[in-house]
């Protein structure tokens, strides 16, 4: 790496690669119990064509991932949100190829084009990026009602995406994209699309949008009489899909699809849409630290999605504290609590009880599934990073069966450890 | 008095103090400046970052054209601190950013190696000159007490100039350049400095050592050949400086010369400025100066510029914000937030550095270190 770096900088190209290892295991609840190792290395390849050829404001990127190990939650956990934001099927694959150019006076629009993976921009919370859970990254509500999981790790879409700074506090993000990262909706996403080449282009189309509000924003004044701000970012969005959705209860006959006698072909909806909110705020700068990094912060982050025939979750939230700093003269240490909901909708639960009638067996009714998390990330080294970490989940599944026991899958203590290391 | 008199007594007072009010408003400096506009990368060609010195160059002179500006590096590709090696020419008007000076990573003249740090000046005769705190991992623990560089405007090197009173040129320089002759003021943070696990058990903080100095540099510039050191006195000694796992060091940082000789000074850890009368003239110490600023907007006071208002501009290195100082009054005027990347918390912290005024007075330059970028601050 020590030549390769410099090689490429001479044409404007910055390489960076992290592995991410970690260990994770269930000791109480779960359909199984055991620890599962899984890990992921990614490579990112940008190109400044400022530095490259003299074009400025032009950033060119590329990513890949190799993804290896198991996957606990589908394995022993059975849960909706699953453990960790990393997890997915072990494959080498292209995750990102896009090209992004800024405009205007200022810079104040940037359009990023080609294939993109919207949690890198979409409903992020910086807050939560701590956490290791998936749904502190890409929420649970997109990740269970768009079509492959949406766009999204370790998936991506090709489409457009703009950015406008109309004021130095606002910023709208906006964007069109494949309404599915996948050529076929039915089946494993990650399998079907198993190296990221595919670039499906037909179908429907995902439209998103999402007004941000920073502050303190670049240009704004602080005088002696006021006092420090306490730095925020809020955002609110909404995104449309336009591809075909499943109901989660009847057919295409209006038989339940529990139904002896349904087709067992759901019947189809047009279009579907949610609406989130997201919220990043400091509540807490400590006035004795010489460095003014030790801050406790606040974030919050809500989706509703309100058709709720066509989608397996309706509502999902996270929320959480992080503080930086947490022991004294560790100023790279960050401690995080967190908690995520995912409500299942009434059209699913109704098919829950659907399959209990027309079994005539025991089938719970699942309702939601909740989980806390509770995290250090302590820098062992510049380059390394350790990062302790505890869930509890409560109702796995929103209160699934557990087919090894017959009886729903019990609440869950999730324990491991995650590794970051950056080359 | 009358009711009507006094009525207008009032408003006359009123008006008085409202136009009293405005012309102090229209006094600041910073209130004017409301675009913040991205000029270039300040990566190098061999992947240095971490930029550190901006200054405005005065005259054109071999690869260089007057009012370009410069910035050097102050980290290698690996990101350790201490071992950038390279200044970098911006063209405001091509928007051109061409490699000046890639200097060797050790200097046998030079103790501990080369890592260009943010004191950096060009005299009107066309030579550079920038401060060398060299480290080889990183971090202060094994620092070399580095020296002075002086380059000729195509980026040669052409003498380096190390001593027992130079270890580790931390600091913006300021400068007073009469052509012939010209007077550089050069903080030294590095003296006995151990690295950062070394703590005092009392703060628990990287322990703090008293014997940071500014040191004045008066220089002799024949005609056509490099400056030379005519003398060389300790104006003000006894600041704290200590290691800093993050920013490398902390320790006097910002200088800027007055009128009436007087030197400006960012004492970092004592999150104050201070000022040392008869800068030009004093023949010994003026131990840590005279405050003239101190806490309230400061947050861990970095590089200083005198304004075109006379008013000084001080970065901060905990957050993103440039504050201005009246400096015969000491009113901290207002503050300004020019990198609000809430990657950091609180926005900005630890991104900022260098700063330099616009040729035309209007605005000023400015480097992002986070995001390795030249940055233009203008109405």
């Amino acid at each position: 790496m020590a030549g390769l770096r410099p090689l490429l900088s001479k044409f404007g190209l910055s390489l960076s690669i992290q592995e991410t290892s970690e260990v994770l295991g269930n000791v109480t609840g779960g359909a199984n119990k055991g620890f599962e190792y899984d890990g992921l290395t990614q490579a990112v390849l940008q190109m400044d064509t400022g530095r490259a050829f003299g074009l400025h404001g032009g950033t060119f990127d590329i990513s890949g991932l190799q993804i290896h190990g198991r996957n606990l939650s589908a394995e022993n956990l059975d849960t909706l949100q699953t453990a960790s934001g990393i997890e997915a099927d072990r494959s080498t694959r292209l995750w990102e190829l896009w090209y992004q150019q800024k405009f205007l006076k200022d810079e104040r629009l940037d359009v990023k084009i080609g294939q993109q993976s919207l949690d890198q921009e979409f409903m992020v919370s910086q807050n939560a990026l701590l956490f290791v859970n998936t749904m502190f990254g890409w929420p649970m509500l997109p990740s269970a009602d768009l079509p492959g999981g949406g766009p999204a790790y370790p998936l991506s879409a090709l489409g457009v995406r703009f950015r406008w700074r109309p004021t130095d506090s606002l910023t709208v993000l906006a964007g069109v994209f494949n309404g599915t990262p996948v050529s076929d909706s039915n089946g494993d996403p990650q399998m079907i699309n198993a190296s990221g080449l595919s670039f499906p282009l037909h179908g429907g189309a995902l439209a998103i949008g999402e007004l941000q509000y920073t502050y303190p924003a670049i240009g704004s004044m602080v005088y002696s009489s006021q006092s420090q701000p306490l730095s925020g970012v809020y955002k609110l969005g909404f995104w449309y899909d336009t591809e075909d959705f499943a109901d989660q209860e009847v057919d295409n006959t209006g038989l339940s699809l529990a139904n002896p006698e349904s087709t067992g072909i759901p019947r189809n909806h047009h279009g579907d849409y949610a609406i989130y909110a997201v919220v990043d705020q400091m509540v807490w700068s400590d006035p004795n630290d010489e460095d003014a990094d030790r801050t406790v912060n606040f974030f919050a982050r809500a989706m509703g999605a309100p058709e709720e025939d066509r989608n397996l979750i309706d509502i999902s939230t996270n929320a959480g504290f992080t503080f930086h700093e947490p022991i004294p003269h560790r100023g790279d240490d960050t401690l995080g609590i967190g908690m995520g909901y995912a409500k299942v909708s009434d059209s699913a639960a109704d098919s829950d009880k659907d399959t209990a009638f027309f079994t005539g067996s025991y089938f719970p009714v699942r309702g939601s599934e909740e989980f806390i998390e509770l995290t250090y990330q302590y820098q062992l080294t510049p380059w390394c990073e350790l990062q302790p970490d505890f869930q509890y989940v409560f109702d796995p599944g929103a209160g699934i069966l557990n087919p090894n026991s017959g009886h729903r899958v019990k609440n869950e203590v999730v324990l491991g450890v995650r590794m970051n290391v950056q080359f | 008095m009358t009711d009507i008199s006094s009525k207008k007594s009032s408003i006359l007072l009123v008006a008085l103090f409202a136009l009293t009010v405005d012309a102090a408003q229209a006094q600041i400096f910073l209130k004017n400046i409301h675009r913040h506009v991205t000029l270039a990368s300040t990566v190098a060609d061999n992947g240095d970052l971490n930029p550190y010195a901006v200054i405005v160059a005065p005259v054109s002179a071999g690869r260089i054209q007057k009012g370009d500006v410069l910035v050097d590096n102050f980290n290698k590709i690996s990101n350790l601190q201490g071992t950038g090696t390279t200044i970098l020419d911006y063209n405001p008007a091509t928007k051109r950013t061409t490699l000046v000076a890639e200097l060797p990573q050790h200097l046998a003249q030079c103790p501990g190696g080369v890592g260009l740090s943010t004191a950096m000046a060009m005299l009107k005769s066309g030579w550079i000159i920038v401060g060398s705190t060299p480290s080889a991992d990183g971090t202060t623990r094994t620092k070399g007490a580095g020296g002075l560089l002086v380059l000729d405007a195509n980026g040669h090197l052409v003498a380096t100039w190390a001593n027992a009173k130079i270890n580790d040129p931390w600091g913006n320089m300021a400068t007073v350049d009469n052509g012939s002759t010209a007077v550089l003021f050069v903080s030294m943070a590095g003296f006995d400095v151990p690295g950062p696990d070394v703590r005092d058990p009392k703060t628990g903080n990287p322990v703090i050592i008293r014997k940071a100095t500014v040191l004045r540099i008066d220089l002799s510039i024949p005609a056509g050949r490099p400056p030379e050191i005519t003398s060389e006195t300790v104006i003000a000694d006894g600041f704290g400086q200590r290691a800093d796992r993050d920013a490398f060091l902390i320790g006097p940082t910002g200088l800027a010369i007055g009128p009436n000789n007087t030197l400006y000074v960012s004492d970092a850890l004592a999150n104050q400025i201070v000022m040392i009368p008869d800068a030009m003239t004093r023949p010994g110490s003026a131990g840590t100066g005279r405050t003239v600023a101190s806490g309230g907007l400061l947050h861990r006071p970095l590089a200083l510029t005198m304004a075109p208002n006379g008013h000084l501009l001080s970065i901060n290195a905990t957050n993103g914000e440039v504050v201005e100082v009246d400096p015969a009054s000491g009113t901290q005027l207002g503050a300004q937030w020019i990198d609000a990347d809430q990657a950091q918390s609180p926005p900005g912290n630890g991104d900022l550095f260098g700063i330099a005024i616009t040729p035309d007075d209007k605005g000023f330059y400015y480097v992002e270190d986070d995001v390795n970028t030249l940055m233009k601050a203008i109405p």
